[in-house]
């Protein structure tokens, strides 16, 4: 991949990372090794890989928490390693974590939202503004007056998501957002990054959820540090052998759709989700479909 | 060992404008060797109700008993009740604190009062249970460990009780799908040679479905159905006002009945059967096709 135009809002190049050895005659480990990597502006990226295959300190180096041991990290334009920047970064790009737990720091709800661009020294009457907007978008609003520890783990996270909009940035970051969460949670955090990528913000997710990574522009396969496979969810899942090899799995339709294929049955590669599968399905069970060949 | 609860309920803020029925009047019971399953959303009331299973809670009103020891009276001793019931948390790796894998490990079985030599074949038993080897990691910190390693050093702490029930809550949340499976596959092993009987708390439905003898469906508090998984996902508009799904293959086939698909839906849960059912379907429909 050779080094493209502005248009990639995040650009990695020839990224190492090694964590520092934890005592003394133990060796650094190496986290991320030699990555390059360009993210468009608007896309939807999934991250996928095993436990321990690089994933979160990727996904860390973009928005400045960790420093590149090698190489660079660009987004949109600021080379993170400039420590002036770091703010104007960590505003562009977004982190929500996986803990809901772990990320919300005020007793009412409406107040952690305000939390990040308080500290921006944005005028009061647009605070307001950001917070009820990003508290609209992500269906939170009726919460507002609510201590975070009163709601479900789906909500507190829509509430870290809303912290984040606030800011405006133009990508988010999501390390594993999903994982903690019941499948109604999951199904709403889908949702709003659904609405996020039609308003051209730019989302990277991390998740071990296959389904979610098919609903994905493009989704990045990590093993031992390196990037292992790169490609459009069609290319990747229609690679069925490569991805079980990286110890992951297909999403259930995909898994159905094989299963359906050895049986005699053909069912194209496009075909990534339930509703797809059972669509296409039925279509094609049609006799008179049958007849003129489809 | 058998389980009975009868009529259990568990009030927070009690009294207080705000009081919430965690727990609803419930009664089930669970025999020798039974793997049952625990679905429902977030705040359905199973987490409350597992940790009512080994003493941590007491309901308010009604009665738990294990293995005919009404374990919600008063002079109950508890020490005796965690041997019995073995309760492995969610992210059960947080609670790990020892210098040494070994000595995590070994930290129940010696607040038993039990002998050294006992406590280290415990551990190595319940290290070999979990798929972990004690040589190569008994003397290294928890700490260093990968995640999926850290989650069976954990499990083995509980395993090195030696209960007869076995409770798990999301026992694979956050993990990879290959650590996912042999985190189950691990279950299964631990049940098949133990002979414990397992109480498995999942939001994957496709993991119940698999797995189970019989489900609990929980909702506000309260088991919605119970019955075996051909039963519980037979009932998707029920599970669906719950906020439950379906395992894969009964969810493709419900979609395709949705759609007008004559296919019978009865007792297919697994991807194989889905497949043949499709599979069967479809040649059926292409015959009558031709005919036409």
């Amino acid at each position: 991949m050779k080094s493209r135009a502005a248009e990639d809002i995040i650009r990695i190049e020839n990224l190492t990372f090694s964590y520092p050895a934890p005592e003394e005659g133990t060796e650094s480990q190496t986290a991320v090794d030699d990555i390059s990597l360009y993210i468009e502006e608007g896309s939807f990226v999934a991250v996928l890989g095993q436990n321990g295959s690089g994933k979160s300190t990727l996904i860390k180096t973009i928005n400045a928490l960790l420093s590149p041991s090698r190489g660079d990290v660009f987004v949109c334009g600021m080379n993170t390693k400039d420590e002036e920047l770091v703010w104007e970064i960590r505003r562009s790009a977004g982190m929500v974590f996986q803990n809901p737990d772990n990320q919300l720091v005020s007793a009412i709800v409406e107040d952690d939202v305000a939390f990040g661009p308080e500290n921006l020294g944005i005028p009061a009457p647009e605070i307001r503004e950001r917070i009820d907007d990003a508290m609209k978008r992500t269906g939170i609003f009726g919460l507002r007056k609510k201590s975070p520890h009163m709601l479900s783990g789906g909500q507190k996270q829509r509430v870290a998501i809303a912290g984040v909009i606030a800011m405006r940035p133009k990508c988010i970051l999501f390390d594993e957002a999903t994982a903690m969460l019941d499948p109604r949670g999951r199904c709403e955090v889908m949702q709003i990054i659904r609405s996020l990528k039609k308003e051209g913000i730019t989302v990277l997710l991390i998740t071990h959820f296959m389904e979610e990574a098919a609903e994905a522009d493009r989704i990045i396969v990590m093993e031992k540090g390196k990037i292992a496979l790169s490609g459009t969810p069609e290319e990747i899942f229609g690679d069925p052998d490569s991805v079980k090899r990286l110890g992951l799995k297909l999403p259930p339709a995909v898994e159905m759709r094989e299963l359906l294929r050895a049986r005699g049955i053909d069912i194209p590669d496009s075909v990534l989700n339930m509703d797809g599968l059972a669509r296409y399905l039925c279509g094609r069970a049609e006799p008179e479909r049958d007849s003129s060949g489809v | 060992m058998p389980i009975v609860a009868e009529n259990i309920s568990y009030v927070y803020n009690k009294g207080q404008p705000d009081e919430t029925y965690a727990l609803r009047h419930v009664s089930f019971s669970a025999e020798d060797g039974e793997f049952i399953g625990i679905i429902g959303h977030t705040g359905s009331g199973k987490s409350t109700l597992i940790q009512h299973l080994n003493g941590l809670l007491k309901p308010d009103s009604g009665k738990i008993l294990i293995d005919g020891e009404d374990i919600t009276s008063g002079n109950v001793s508890l020490r005796r009740i965690r041997q019995k019931v073995g309760l492995v948390f969610q992210y059960p790796e947080y609670q790990l604190f020892e210098e040494t894998v070994e000595k995590d490990v070994a930290f129940g079985p010696k607040n038993l009062g039990i002998s050294p030599e006992e406590a280290v074949m415990r551990v190595k038993d319940a290290l070999r249970l979990t798929g972990l080897d004690y040589d190569e990691i008994a003397e290294r910190s928890p700490f260093e460990l990968s995640g999926g390693q850290k989650r069976r050093v954990a499990i083995a702490g509980v395993l090195a009780m030696q209960p007869k029930i076995l409770i798990l809550d999301e026992p694979a949340a956050g993990l990879d799908p290959g650590s996912h499976d042999r985190i189950l596959a691990m279950i299964q092993e631990i049940r098949r040679e133990r002979k414990s009987t397992v109480i498995l708390v999942s939001h994957n439905m496709d993991d119940a479905a698999e797995m189970c003898d019989r489900i609990f469906a929980m909702k506000d508090g309260e088991i919605l159905l119970s019955g075996t998984p051909e039963e519980i996902f037979s009932a998707a508009d029920i599970l669906r006002d719950a906020g439950l799904g379906l395992p894969a293959a009964a969810d493709l086939i419900r979609r395709m009945r949705d759609m007008g698909a004559d296919i019978d839906a009865d007792g297919i849960l697994l991807p194989e059967q889905a497949a043949d059912a499709v599979a069967g379907w479809l040649k059926g429909k292409e015959r009558r096709g031709k005919k036409c």
